[in-house]
């Protein structure tokens, strides 16, 4: 006999959306915070996206992050964000972080470096990697993410609205713009630094959480053809979503499986971005039973044209 | 056999071996220690290059390198000009790039004027950016002479103490005590000041609006302004303290002083600052603005060392630039010919005699071989024809890309695994089957990057690990449906059809709505954003074929099935 995770469930979905709606509402306000934050430059935006300087390395021996910060000061740095990093292979590693200047651009990292040799003759200071990025390339790339961002969610609009109808096509841009939005606002919460990558994981997500919800669209579209009476219409997506339960959970679970290993094995250089697909694929398994589908009846339930199968 | 199935296996068949075929050489230069490779390039050289081009390359995030993006200032030129001036100046730096001695570079252009210039395996970035980033134009100018250059200065000075109001005409000798001790003190100032930025603030604070009777800077003394800041040194200009640099800048940029300067002559700063007797000084020099002759006429530069053990950079003219260099050197002997690089002085030695084609530039003092050659090649490859700045500077060192792949791999092989178990403990024999198919998805993926020669890079390396755990996804859909069917009752036979017809759709579905979002990230990304897009993309396509078309052959080679084990 096939093992299966879970047996044949009843779970009111729909019934429980005022709650969903509750939950999701303050995620996504959350996002949008982080967004504004983002756009004024007070979150913990990547340097791609800020434009400065950023230098992560090692010391040989052990340096307190004080001396770290006089000897930045000592060359006209003082205002460096300096940062130790524990829980590295190398202890003693820093992460230097200095904004962007419009005059030097981006000749600072080796300033930085000699300046480091400078004071610290003994202690060799091992360079990892250097990002220096000019505040006009910063601005480029946030309005070029924006746009990924917008003709990502008009694709998955027309395109859902193609295979099933406009509906479910608002629905699911809904659903989606409701991740993009938790995961950042996720981040924002955390102060965890929003890369270029973690956008693109973040939009990788939105498409691939959209499986999910096609999956139970699916089945919502398969089962109302099936139904006549009007009693029959919530409970009808109810069982939808119940009778796809496994498949979205297993569908959810390989790639979470893949994620979480990622986050674990795959270095800094992954971290973030792991941590935002991981987040992803949860909120995304979340919205598709909890947004997408509720959305959906909300808007059947109000609207004139009652009850149109799909 | 069911119909069809022929050319299924055959097709799978022809994709394994074709991407395996790809992959060998990758694979076994991966494998080859650096002994081996040594040991490769020397006995057969050629076949080393040819397996060079094969393999696919590493990113520079995994490999260690420099990466940095370049904007071309097209303002000053007209639009004839603008319109080829980015791609001359690619080619430009791609001759000095491949003098640097780097190897496989890439040198692209983005854009309408920027240019993504990439150097794997770059130790010395500092030198590497001076390299690419120099203009190069190289022009010789003649010195105004030393009496006439300090009748300037002393112009200048009157003019603005005249400004500020200090009578000049009561200066009696003990004046000049206090003027020196006005000017310690104007250094003691300086020193205290920590930073440039303070500094710099300072001096803007001080300055009201540019004109005619506006206040000086503080720390400038106000009797002979400029002439106190000026160390004569001779025919080779003046020399200056290095922290009192920008206050003879802010002077010489004043509008009433630009005013006095004649239109024949112009200030030039040297290329380096020296130490004189403990204390950093940079050259000042007042140079005839008529150029006599510039590096357009340079065919060949070299660098060497003078009968003085001093680096230089000789130098040979083509014949036009021999004539004009003969006339200029001929008529100016015993003067000082002043070498400009981008608008500062390298040096300016004294014309000893006529010079017709062949030549030599003095290097300035505090210059080394290494600055010499470096000249050397960018005379060489040629001026670029209109400044650039670095926008972007992008440096990974080697250590981290060692690590980055090591984790990367790891982290790979382990989370497939994990899918692998998953998929074969939870659906059992069929399991295994769409275990088969994730295989198949993983060697056909990397097959397609080989072709490609796409470049590896850890985002593209997530990505195939997202992509495999993203393709199991299908099978997942059809075996459910499959279950679902056989709960209803179905023969299995039926069953499997009906799994696979019915789970098409969604199967597409998602399909479709990644590969939009990976089509978007695609347009809009760089680097190793586009990497990543591009593993996505083709894993996911790919998925289409295996999960669905490989499994199904599978499937489709019993008739019959009396039970099934799913």
């Amino acid at each position: 006999m096939p093992i299966r995770i879970i047996g044949d469930t009843n779970v009111d979905f729909i019934g429980k959306r005022k709650y969903a709606f509750l939950f999701s509402g303050a995620l996504v306000v959350l996002g949008l915070v982080a967004v504004v934050m983002m756009t004024l430059g007070r979150a913990n935006l990547g340097i791609q996206f800020t434009g400065g300087t950023l230098i992560e390395g090692y010391f040989a021996q052990t340096v307190d992050i004080g001396q770290v910060r006089q000897a930045l000061a000592s060359g006209g740095f003082g205002d460096a964000e300096i940062l130790q990093i524990t829980g590295r292979q190398q202890t003693n590693f820093f992460l230097i972080r200095i904004k962007a200047d419009p005059v030097e651009g981006t000749r600072k990292a080796q300033t930085v470096l000699d300046v480091l040799k400078q004071f610290f003759p003994d202690n060799a200071f091992h360079m990892d990697s250097v990002h220096e990025v000019g505040p006009a390339v910063g601005k480029t790339l946030q309005s070029q993410t924006r746009w990924a961002v917008i003709i990502s969610l008009l694709g998955i609009l027309v395109y859902i609205t193609i295979r099933f109808d406009f509906r479910f096509g608002v629905a699911a841009t809904i659903a989606t713009f409701h991740d993009v939005l938790a995961v950042l606002g996720i981040f924002y919460l955390l102060n965890r630094e929003v890369t270029i990558l973690v956008i693109s994981a973040v939009l990788t997500l939105a498409g691939y959480s959209l499986t999910d919800t096609v999956i139970v669209y699916d089945r919502i579209r398969e089962n109302l053809k099936k139904f006549h009476r009007k009693a029959d219409f919530m409970p009808a997506i109810n069982r939808s979503i119940n009778e796809v339960l496994g498949r979205t959970i297993m569908t959810s679970l390989t790639v979470m499986v893949v994620v979480v290993t990622l986050y674990f094995v795959g270095g800094p250089v992954l971290r973030d971005f792991s941590l935002a697909l991981i987040m992803g694929v949860i909120i995304g398994t979340y919205s598709s039973w909890f947004v997408a589908s509720p959305i959906y009846v909300e808007w059947e339930n109000r609207s004139a044209k009652r009850f149109r199968s799909a | 056999m069911a119909r069809g199935q022929t050319w299924k296996i055959g097709l799978t068949a022809f994709l394994l071996l074709g991407s395996l075929w790809y992959l060998y050489p990758s694979a076994s230069l991966w494998q080859m220690s650096s002994a081996a490779r040594d040991e490769m390039a020397q006995n057969d050289p050629k076949g080393w290059i040819d397996l060079q081009k094969k393999v696919m390359k590493l990113g520079l995030d995994l490999k260690g390198g420099m990466r940095v993006v370049l904007q071309v200032d097209r303002s000053k030129l007209n639009p004839d000009e603008a319109k080829d001036a980015v791609d001359r100046a690619k080619e430009i730096l791609r001759n000095r790039v491949d003098q640097f001695g780097v190897t496989e570079p890439v040198i692209q252009v983005q854009g309408q004027d920027r240019i993504v210039v990439e150097l794997p395996g770059i130790s010395d970035v500092a030198r590497a950016q001076e390299l690419i980033g120099r203009t190069a134009q190289l022009e010789f100018k003649l010195t105004e002479s030393p009496e006439q250059a300090q009748l300037l200065v002393d112009r200048i000075d009157r003019s603005l103490e005249a400004a500020a109001g200090v009578d000049t005409a009561a200066e009696t000798p003990p004046k000049t005590d206090t003027a020196k001790s006005e000017k310690k003190d104007v250094l003691e100032e300086l020193f205290k000041s920590d930073t440039a930025r303070k500094r710099a603030e300072s001096l803007q604070t001080a300055q009201t609006i540019p004109d005619t009777g506006a206040v000086l800077p503080p720390q400038i003394p106000k009797e002979k302004p400029l002439s106190s800041l000026l160390e004569p040194a001779g025919a080779m200009g003046w020399t200056v303290l290095k922290d009192e640099v920008p206050l003879v800048q802010n002077i010489l940029s004043r509008p009433d002083v630009m005013k006095l300067i004649p239109p024949d002559v112009a200030f030039a700063w040297g290329t380096r600052s020296q130490f004189m007797g403990g204390t950093q000084v940079e050259r000042l020099h007042l140079l005839k603005r008529q150029v006599e002759m510039s590096g357009k006429y340079l065919t060949d530069a070299k660098p060497s060392f003078d009968q003085f053990r001093k680096p230089i950079v000789s130098f040979q003219l083509t014949r036009e630039g021999g004539r004009i260099f003969a006339r200029v050197t001929g008529a100016n002997i015993k003067k000082p010919l002043a070498i400009v690089l981008d608008g500062r002085v390298e040096s300016a030695p004294e014309i000893q005699s006529r010079i017709q084609d062949r030549g030599q530039i003095t290097m300035g003092t505090g210059s080394s071989y290494e600055d010499a050659n470096d000249l050397s090649i960018v005379l060489r490859a040629g001026a670029l024809p209109a400044p650039v700045t670095i926008i972007e500077n992008n440096v990974v060192g080697p250590s981290l890309g060692q690590d980055s792949i090591h984790r990367g791999v790891t982290a790979s092989i382990i989370g497939t695994l994990i899918v692998f178990l998953i998929i074969a403990f939870y659906y059992q024999l069929s399991g295994l089957i769409a275990d088969f198919a994730l295989l198949l998805n993983a060697v056909f993926l990397l097959g397609v990057m080989a072709v490609l020669h796409a470049t590896v890079t850890m985002p593209g390396i997530a990505g195939v690990v997202l992509t495999l755990g993203i393709s199991v996804d299908s099978n997942v859909l059809i075996f459910e449906r499959i279950r679902e069917e056989m709960r209803a009752g179905k023969t299995v036979r039926h069953a499997i059809d009906a799994g696979y017809a019915r789970a098409l759709a969604a199967i597409i579905d998602s399909h479709v709505t990644t590969l939009i979002t990976a089509l978007a990230l695609f347009i809009f990304g760089t680097g190793p954003v586009k990497g990543f897009a591009v593993t996505l993309f083709w894993g996911v396509s790919i998925s289409l074929y295996t999960a669905v078309v490989v499994t199904r052959a599978v499937f489709d080679f019993r008739k019959t099935y009396q039970t099934l084990s799913i």
